[in-house]
C-alpha cells in the first residue's frame, strides 16, 4: 500500500495514539462494537464524551476557584471524569485524573490545581489529536481492509 | 469480538447518568445480540417498573442524578424487581461495594466493562 495512501496514514495515525499513550485497549473495545449497524459509534462516543466532560471541566474549574477546597466535591467530579474517560480508553488523561484525586485525598490543594492544569493539556491534546483522525477517517472513506493490528 | 451468546433474546436496562458511560455499555450490551433500553437517572428506572417494564438484566450506576444509584436499586428491589441486577462503578471501593450490595445489586462490576465477564452473566442469563 502506498504510503501516501489515506487508510496507510489513518492507520499509521492510529497506531500513533497507542504508540505514544494517548489511547489504551479500551478504544479497541469501542472500535469492536463498530459495525455496518453503527458505522459511526466510535466518532459519536467520543463526541459524547467531549461534549459531557466540558460540562464536568466547568464544574470543577469553578469548584477550584472556591475557598476553602471541598475536597470531597472535587473528589466526586473527577471521579465521574475518570470513569468516562476511562470508557473511552483516554489512558493520559486517567492518568492526570488518579493523581488528581490522590491529591485530594491528601487534602493537597496545590496539587490539585497543578494536575488539573495538565488534565486539561492532554484532554486538548488528545481531543485535537482524535478531530484530525475522524476527519481523515471521512476522507478515507470505508475500508474492507483496515489496517487494525490486534 | 469476544465469543458470547450471539443469539440471545435478552433484554437489558442501562441506568447511567454519563452519556458516554450508557452509549458504550449498550454498544457492548447490543454487540452480544441483547436489546437495550437505557435511562439516565435514577427516577426515570424506577418509573420504568413502576409503569411495568421487565428486563433480564439491569446495570445500573452507583452516581446518578436525580436518585443516586444505591437509593434507586433499594427502590426497585422494593418493589418486587428480581431481575439480576449489576452495580457499575468507575473505581471499585470497599465501602461502596458493600453498600451497593446491600442495596441490592447481585454482583459488583467495575468501568470500563470487562467484556469476557459481561459474555459470562449474558451465558449465564441465557442458560436460565
Amino acid at each position: 500500500m502506498d504510503r501516501n495512501h489515506p487508510h496507510r496514514q489513518l492507520a499509521l495515525m492510529r497506531q500513533s495514539f497507542f504508540d505514544q499513550g494517548y489511547l489504551d485497549e479500551q478504544f479497541i473495545q469501542l472500535e469492536e462494537l463498530q459495525d455496518d449497524a453503527n458505522p459511526n459509534f466510535v466518532e459519536e462516543v467520543v463526541t459524547s464524551y467531549y461534549r459531557d466532560s466540558a460540562r464536568l471541566i466547568l464544574n470543577i474549574e469553578q469548584a477550584l476557584e472556591k475557598k476553602p477546597l471541598d475536597f470531597n466535591k472535587l473528589d466526586g467530579y473527577m471521579h465521574q471524569f475518570k470513569g468516562s474517560s476511562s470508557s473511552i480508553g483516554a489512558e493520559k488523561v486517567k492518568a492526570e485524573c488518579t493523581q488528581f484525586r490522590e491529591y485530594c485525598r491528601a487534602g493537597n490543594g496545590e496539587g490539585c490545581i497543578r494536575t488539573f492544569q495538565q488534565l486539561k493539556k492532554e484532554y486538548t491534546t488528545l481531543k485535537k489529536k482524535l478531530e484530525a483522525y475522524f476527519q481523515l477517517a471521512r476522507q478515507a472513506g470505508p475500508s474492507e481492509t483496515a489496517c487494525r493490528p490486534k | 469480538m469476544v465469543a458470547g451468546p450471539r443469539n440471545c433474546s435478552l433484554t437489558a436496562l442501562v441506568v447511567d447518568g454519563d452519556t458516554t458511560s450508557n452509549m458504550i455499555e449498550q454498544g457492548l450490551l447490543r454487540s452480544f445480540g441483547v436489546i437495550t433500553c437505557g435511562v439516565d437517572n435514577g427516577r426515570a428506572a424506577i418509573d420504568l417498573f413502576a409503569s411495568g417494564a421487565k428486563f433480564d438484566l439491569i446495570l445500573i450506576d452507583l452516581i446518578l442524578p436525580v436518585i443516586n444509584g444505591l437509593e434507586t436499586t433499594r427502590q426497585i428491589r422494593a418493589m418486587g424487581v428480581k431481575t439480576k441486577m449489576l452495580g457499575v462503578t468507575a473505581c471499585s471501593r470497599e465501602r461502596e461495594e458493600k453498600a451497593f450490595l446491600a442495596a441490592g445489586v447481585d454482583e459488583f462490576i467495575e468501568k470500563p466493562l470487562d467484556s469476557n465477564r459481561l459474555a459470562s452473566i449474558l451465558m449465564e442469563l441465557n442458560a436460565n
